[in-house]
């Protein structure tokens, strides 16, 4: 049954809106309230009720006796002030009372005695009915009579002594003679203080007594009485009307509550008088149907304000909760991206909360699961991420933790300071990569970093340790980490080393200006001076200007036109005796002129002094070459000569042996003279190369020029056995040429060949010195059948001392080379090695041949 | 000396050097035979003439020192007066070291040049005599036993005959004997003359 009722009431509570959910329950719970508790309570009211009522007619009843026992005390009170007054003491003192004297009590009936004051009006208290003056005997001397009634029997000559003492006063109540009495006594002396005997006060006790004795308190609903416990009889109630004196208590128990308590103080009195309070069992009731008709409508209050209340508070929650789901729906179409929530259908707010709430928790869940997927993937990737930034960073990352010892190292860490990873790992920064000197600086950079909002504080300059002990500038960065568990440090560090000598290198730039031993100035584009270095100090004495000044008029003219053509010139100037070569340097948009000046002195002179020493070289060359030339002709001299001698003693031994016969004797001379001819021939030909040094241009024939320099290697190219080729060109080849110099060129090159040939078998020699003119130019060349030169020697074959051949200079070609471009001309070589070479010359045509040439 | 065995070789390239150079010697009566080159010399040299070689240093083809060269290591010992041209005395100095005989330089002096000559025919005649003696002195220690050779080496030592019995264990007298006919042999009159020719041998082996 509870499974399918189950259903059916959650399907019935889903569609019951809440406050109407809530007003039936707040009136079945207010109804429920009404119902259980009326009768529970009702009746543990009731109790409640008459215990609280005993407890009240309790202290009513005490509070009565209190009373009563007060009013008592009043007179024992009031009795001993009469006893101790001084008019009874002055009364008593001339009074002497014997034992065994016969008297008659004396009575005062008409008047109050003198010793008597009327202290109970006074007190507001009954006034008594006797009053005794009795001996320390007990026997009654005096008595005063308010009214006619008689002084009991019992009372009339003896007291008993239980009515009195010596030490104390005292009240009792006493049945005398069937009447009640109320009896204070207390002992009297004379004013010497001698003990006179007893002054007694009765009052009897009745209703008015009773009465006065609750001094008008309202006695309707409760009546006070004495009783005789014993006789469980009324003595005197203070209404004798309804509670008539003798009879027994057991007649008013149906129509009253009745309290008996026993009198304090009354120890010594003979009969057992206890004091009663009467309450009216009408009044009791009336009493508790008012408290239980009070009761009941407060409980009803009770039960509405609950139902109200209830109702209230639930309908104020489903309105906030109304509200929140509206709030939730919000809430979940937006950010939760529900299609249909469904709380816009109304029903069970409580219900629909539940399932949304159930709803929410799974979506939450997943979104959770999926935020710490998701949170995982991107933790990984931003570890992937700062992985990939440690290893691909170009600067050193290591971090330390807080004791700093090296928790995470780089790559680039370990290059710059030549440390595996893991043998950086868990050391101490300080002590493996800070030399000693530089500890101290780099912990005031790690404490500056402590300051997180000074970012720049952690940064600075610092010398580290490579492992091989070598020290590396660097820049340091100290950035703190606070981690959950504490603090460490990434360190960024950066090699520095080349931004160190790049900058030392700017710097040295920088002063290249200024240290330059040439003058360097920059002037405005007005002309102004605005930088001198301290090289320019001739310049600016011969100018007459300072730094700030403008330049003299023909300087500042050419600085203009230097800006206004954009383009550097150069200018020179002489001044203290140098010569100053200026060049203008425009810098066209800072509108500034930089001049570079260079003393050119130096230069001037060497340009000069190499021009005289390479026309020296040139002569000192030529002179080697004659000279070659020369001790071949001697040598050739020598031959005749010697053959002369020969010839001349061999005739001179004959004659003298006289052995010489005609005949022979007239050969020897004919030789003789054959020989001298020959010698004369040869010193012909050396005065004609030595003879012509005119040092200066002249118009010549080409095909002269190479036939005389023939003649002058004759001799050699004899001893060589060789014929010197002559293939010269068919008309004269003008050139304009200095003719000693240009003879010395070819002589040069014959010479060079001869030597080459020298290396080849005889049949193998050849030689040709061809002229020709070619392209408008006159060529010259001189080609043999030599071992060639070696194709990689060609390029530098005339630089100067470049040189094959034992002894020689390596002059040769070099000043061939210079001569022949003083002439306007170029020189070059040809070689096949194994085959030989070809040397060519070309030289500009003389201008009259190239004129007489054109019409032919 | 005789002239007529002994030939004046003159080598130079210059015709007319060489006619004039045999016109001057054969005026002293001393053979000459002129070539014009060294190829040419050689062609015709018999090896063993007596005579001296006259040679000029500068020739086309083989040259002056190229042929005393080649002489030198062909052990033909005929003495070489090397002719050189006015400044060639680097040239004069490596032929004097090469073995030549002389130099001398044109032009020259007569005087000097005989001088020069016989000089060199000289010396070639002491050479050839020299070396005559040593293949005499050959052939005589060819015809000794090698007992008497070890005799004769110990003898020209200069030790006693006592000496030389002990160190051979053999008697004096048969010491006596060997010595007696070593000099018999070596056709030496004295003991000094034993002693040249011992050395005269010496020379000879150390030469060849």
């Amino acid at each position: 049954m509870r499974i399918t009722i189950k259903p059916l009431l959650f399907r019935l509570l889903r569609r019951v809106p809440m406050p109407l959910i809530a007003i039936g329950v707040g009136l079945t719970a207010g109804l429920a309230v009404w119902l259980v508790l009326d009768q529970i309570q009702s009746r543990q009211v009731g109790k409640i009720f008459g215990q609280e009522l005993e407890a009240q007619l309790e202290l009513r009843a005490r509070e009565s006796l209190v009373r009563f026992e007060r009013y008592l005390a009043s007179y024992s009170a009031t009795t001993r002030l009469l006893a101790n007054s001084q008019r009874l003491s002055e009364y008593l003192e001339p009074l002497f009372w014997s034992r065994d004297q016969t008297f008659e009590p004396l009575i005062y009936r008409e008047f109050r005695p003198h010793w008597l004051p009327d202290f109970f009006a006074r007190d507001a208290l009954l006034g008594p009915s006797h009053v005794l003056l009795t001996d320390p005997w007990g026997q009654v001397r005096e008595i005063f009579q308010s009214s006619d009634a008689r002084l009991p029997a019992a009372l009339a000559t003896q007291v008993p002594e239980s009515l009195y003492s010596e030490r104390t006063s005292r009240a009792l109540i006493e049945r005398v003679d069937g009447r009640l009495y109320l009896i204070a006594s207390d002992a009297t002396a004379d004013a010497a203080g001698y003990a006179m005997g007893y002054l007694l006060v009765l009052v009897p006790i009745d209703e008015a007594f009773l009465a006065a004795s609750q001094r008008g308190v309202d006695v309707g609903r409760a009546a006070v009485a004495l009783i005789d416990a014993s006789d469980q009889e009324i003595l005197v109630s203070i209404n004798a009307e309804a509670l008539p004196s003798g009879t027994r208590l057991e007649r008013w128990r149906s129509t009253y509550v009745i309290t008996s308590q026993p009198l304090l103080e009354q120890e010594g009195s003979g009969s057992d008088v206890r004091f009663a309070t009467f309450v009216s069992q009408a009044v009791v009731e009336k009493m508790s149907r008012h408290v239980r008709l009070f009761e009941r409508r407060q409980r009803g209050i009770a039960a509405l304000v609950f139902i109200l209340v209830f109702t209230a508070v639930i309908y104020l929650v489903s309105v906030r909760l109304n509200k929140v789901l509206r709030r939730m729906t919000r809430f979940s179409t937006r950010a939760l991206g529900f299609a249909e929530p469904g709380f816009n259908r109304g029903g069970n707010q409580l219900v629909l909360l539940e399932e949304w709430i159930q709803h929410f928790t799974q979506l939450v869940l997943a979104a959770r699961e999926e935020m710490s997927r998701r949170h995982q993937a991107e933790m990984r990737q931003s570890e992937a991420l700062k992985a990939a930034m440690m290893e691909a960073s170009l600067d050193a990352v290591v971090t330390l933790d807080q004791r700093g010892r090296v928790i995470e190292f780089n790559p680039a860490a370990e290059h710059l300071l030549g440390l595996r990873r893991e043998a950086a790992l868990g050391r101490v920064f300080t002590e493996q990569c800070v030399p000693e000197a530089a500890r101290g600086r780099f912990r005031h950079l790690l404490d500056r970093s402590q300051h997180a909002h000074r970012v720049s504080e952690g940064r600075g300059e610092l010398v580290a340790r490579h492992s091989s002990g070598a020290e590396v500038p660097v820049e340091l960065s100290i950035v703190p980490i606070d981690l959950e568990s504490e603090r460490v440090h990434t360190l960024y560090i950066h090699d520095i080393t080349e931004r160190k000598r790049a900058e030392q290198e700017i710097k040295g730039l920088a002063r290249f200006a200024s240290e330059s031993p040439s003058p360097i100035l920059r002037v405005t584009a007005a002309g102004v001076l605005v930088y001198a270095n301290s090289a320019s100090r001739t310049l600016l004495v011969v100018w007459g200007c300072a730094p700030g000044e403008p330049l003299p008029a023909p300087w500042r003219e050419r600085v203009v036109s230097a800006l206004a053509s954009g383009e550097q010139h150069e200018e020179e100037l002489e001044a203290g005796g140098q010569l100053y070569s200026l060049l203008f340097a425009p810098i066209a948009d800072l509108g500034y002129v930089n001049i570079y000046a260079r003393d050119i002195t130096a230069v001037r002179r060497a340009e000069q002094e190499a021009r005289q020493h390479q026309a020296e070289l040139v002569h000192v060359c030529r002179l080697s070459t004659l000279g070659e030339v020369a001790t071949g002709m001697a040598h050739e001299l020598n031959q005749p000569l010697s053959a002369i001698v020969n010839y001349a003693n061999g005739c001179i031994r004959r004659l003298q042996s006289g052995a010489g016969e005609p005949e022979a004797l007239i050969g020897a001379l004919n030789q003789v003279s054959l020989q001298a001819r020959r010698a004369s021939d040869i010193i012909r030909h050396l005065r004609a190369l030595v003879g012509k040094q005119p040092p200066v241009r002249a118009q010549v024939d080409l095909n002269h020029l190479a036939r005389e320099v023939c003649s002058f290697i004759e001799f050699d190219t004899h001893r060589l056995d060789l014929q010197i080729a002559l293939d010269l060109g068919p008309d004269a080849i003008p050139v304009l040429v200095d003719l000693v110099q240009l003879e010395q060129v070819v002589l040069n090159l014959l010479r060079n060949a001869l030597d080459a040939l020298e290396e080849v078998a005889p049949e193998r020699r050849r030689l040709v010195l061809r002229t020709a003119v070619l392209e408008g130019e006159a060529r010259v060349s001189v080609e043999d059948s030599g071992p060639g030169i070696p194709a990689e020697r060609l390029p530098t074959l005339f630089d100067a001392f470049v040189t094959t051949k034992e002894g020689g200079m390596g002059m040769g070609l070099a000043i061939s080379q210079t001569i022949v471009e003083n002439h306007e001309g170029r020189i070059w070589a040809e070689s096949t090695p194994g085959c030989g070479s070809i040397f060519h010359i070309a030289l500009p045509l003389a201008a009259s041949a190239q004129t007489t040439e054109a019409p032919s | 000396m005789n002239h007529s065995e002994t030939t004046v070789f003159v080598v130079d390239d210059d015709q007319a050097m060489r006619t004039s150079l045999q016109w001057l010697i054969e005026s002293t009566g001393m053979s000459v035979e002129t070539y014009a080159s060294a190829d040419d010399f050689l062609a015709h040299y018999v090896p063993g003439r007596a005579g001296c070689l006259l040679l000029d240093v500068r020739m086309p083809g083989m040259s002056g020192l190229d042929l005393q060269g080649y002489l030198a290591r062909e052990n033909y010992r005929v003495p070489v007066i090397i002719i050189t041209g006015h400044g060639d005395v680097a040239m004069a100095v490596k032929a004097m070291k090469a073995g030549a005989a002389d130099f001398i330089e044109k032009p020259f002096d007569d005087e000097d040049l005989l001088r020069s000559i016989r000089n060199a025919l000289a010396f070639d005649a002491r050479q050839r005599a020299s070396r005559e003696a040593c293949a005499e002195v050959a052939v005589r220690l060819a015809e000794l036993t090698p007992r008497e050779h070890e005799v004769m080496a110990m003898v020209t030592e200069g030790r006693a005959n006592k000496e030389i019995a002990a160190a051979l264990g053999v008697s004096a007298k048969t010491v006596e004997a060997h010595r007696a006919r070593v000099m018999e042999k070596m056709r030496a009159g004295s003991l000094a003359e034993l002693v040249r020719m011992a050395l005269l041998a010496e020379r000879e082996l150390s030469a060849d």
